[in-house]
């Protein structure tokens, strides 16, 4: 089933700048998606789009068949879960339960602290429910963040620069547990790092929709990722630079595990032909 | 006092909060803070007599004294306070006489020594949230809390751009006529209310993509316990007494 429906959008800024151009995407249940791009390019006016915030615009854009127009926006908003990129726009009550239960109080949905205590399980912070939100650490604000939308059990969520501002070990455990969770997401990031652990699609985005597929395969497009001003993966880096040295892998790894199988076949590879050379 | 549950780095007023919850004080429910208060203000501002204004005073520095909030923030919201009350009792003095004035400064202070108590001495969200479970209509509750939080993102935007400012050498309060002074703190006022409006815009869209509409909902309503009857009721009593005695019913 699709959960995101999007043809032709195209928003410009009430100033006339124009921000996103005929874009078209679709997500299906389940399936993790990033939208990459550099600054400017759009991202975070995408996801706000979505979400209903951004109206009027070009196009059609449906969640759960639900089309968005501005007066459906609450209506259809009940699908979606926002991630701020910074979780201070977002938390707003005095403690974290409080601030969890939040969204759902407001959405009138049954079972209230059984979804409070779920998505602060989920998000392994139960031991913070009494504590103050504003006095937590910015990986666990973003914690809080993220349980108070999944309290709300939305069919989909849009994440916005998830990982920035986080150190490396508050970045790791979130990339963990964006990749563990079973649920149909869109985020938007520059960090190509992370996404190339969490999603199984990127889309990059320049205003308009310049590539879609697998992130391997968007490593291989030097041209775009130049234009649009990404850094690979380190780990894709380094296979680039040992094709380059005649050593080749089949395609281009862009996690570590993908680096590690990789490096195993290459290796076996060259067993094999100095086997090969001596015989 | 007023919190931070919506912002976090105001440093006095989450130490304040800190102090709140630790007191007493803080541990009553804010509808009965907010009535017992409010019955004592308004039999404190129907006083006339000297010598009751100057109980009802002292019964407000008392309840400052064993509120456990601290003095300094109390002595120096007082302080700002303070001007109105004198240009009011100056007033009063030229038309009156002097122990009208005195008067007039006797009990306005004991309302507002009260008012501040209850304000410093609750958590700003509780305060809001007491309000609206007392009947005050949510558009107004929803307002007092959206510009709270308008005013403390103003308050963070503005400390930002002064810390730029200075790690740029910037140091300004020369002259009132110093002309790239005077350009610069202009700028910075613009640019305070450019990102401070940004800042707000996104969290009120914060709170739009979690279902907000306009009422401040809780996740468990509370209930009153004995000591917040008793709060009430040693309040009531207390204001009852005063406006007895002022009334000529007693003494």
């Amino acid at each position: 089933m699709k959960v995101l429906d999007i043809e032709g959008v195209s928003f410009t800024y009430e100033d006339g700048t124009p921000a996103l151009k005929g874009v078209s995407l679709s997500i299906d249940e389940g399936e993790k998606v990033a939208v990459v791009g550099p600054n400017g390019a759009g991202k975070s006016t995408f996801l706000h789009l979505i979400a209903g915030f951004r109206t009027p615009f070009e196009g059609s854009l449906k969640v759960m068949g639900e089309r968005l127009e501005e007066r459906t926006a609450d209506q259809v908003r009940r699908h979606i879960g926002l991630l701020f990129q910074d979780p201070d726009d977002q938390i707003f009550m005095p403690t974290v339960e409080e601030d969890v239960a939040f969204g759902p109080v407001n959405l009138g949905l049954d079972r209230v602290e059984d979804r409070v205590i779920q998505a602060l399980r989920c998000t392994s912070i139960e031991d913070l429910a009494k504590r103050k939100p504003h006095r937590l650490s910015h990986g666990m604000k973003k914690r809080v963040a993220i349980a108070g939308v999944l309290a709300m059990e939305p069919e989909l969520l849009l994440l916005d620069e998830p990982t920035a501002g986080l150190d490396p070990r508050s970045r790791s455990d979130l990339i963990e547990l964006l990749r563990n969770m079973k649920r149909t997401m869109l985020m938007a990031t520059h960090d190509l790092e992370a996404a190339a652990e969490i999603v199984d699609r990127v889309v990059l985005l320049n205003g308009s929709v310049v590539f879609e597929g697998g992130l391997s395969e968007l490593m291989s497009k030097d041209d775009a990722l130049e234009r649009a001003g990404l850094e690979p993966p380190q780990i894709a880096r380094l296979f680039k630079r040992l094709g380059a040295m005649g050593y080749g892998p089949q395609g281009v790894p862009v996690t570590l595990d993908q680096g590690v199988a990789e490096a195993v076949r290459v290796i076996e590879r060259e067993k094999g032909r100095s086997r090969g050379r001596n015989d | 006092m007023i919190v931070a549950h919506v912002r976090g780095h105001h440093t006095r007023p989450e130490e304040l909060d800190e102090h709140a919850r630790a007191s007493w004080l803080g541990r009553i429910d804010p509808r009965a803070k907010i009535i017992g208060v409010v019955v004592f203000v308004v039999a404190a501002a129907l006083l006339t007599r000297t010598e009751l204004i100057l109980a009802s005073l002292s019964l407000a520095v008392a309840f400052a004294a064993m509120s456990q909030v601290p003095y300094r923030h109390l002595a120096r919201m007082y302080l700002g306070a303070l001007p109105f009350i004198l240009v009011a009792s100056a007033s009063v003095a030229l038309f009156a006489g002097l122990e009208r004035g005195f008067d007039m400064w006797a009990r306005t202070s004991s309302c507002v020594i009260a008012l501040l108590v209850l304000a410093s001495g609750t958590e700003t969200f509780e305060l809001f949230s007491g309000l609206r479970r007392l009947g005050v209509p949510k558009l107004v509750s929803t307002l007092l809390m959206l510009t709270y939080k308008y005013v403390l993102i103003l308050g963070d935007e503005l400390a930002r751009m002064k810390t730029a400012r200075r790690a740029r050498g910037f140091k300004g309060g020369r002259s009132i006529l110093d002309r790239r002074s005077l350009d610069v703190i202009g700028n910075t006022a613009g640019m305070v209310f450019v990102r401070a409006s940004a800042r707000a815009d996104d969290g009120y869209e914060g709170l739009r993509s979690r279902g907000f509409r306009s009422d401040m909902k809780l996740m468990r309503a509370p209930r009153l316990r004995a000591g917040d009857i008793a709060f009430v009721a040693w309040f009531a009593c207390v204001s009852s007494i005063l406006a007895a005695v002022q009334l000529g019913g007693v003494g």
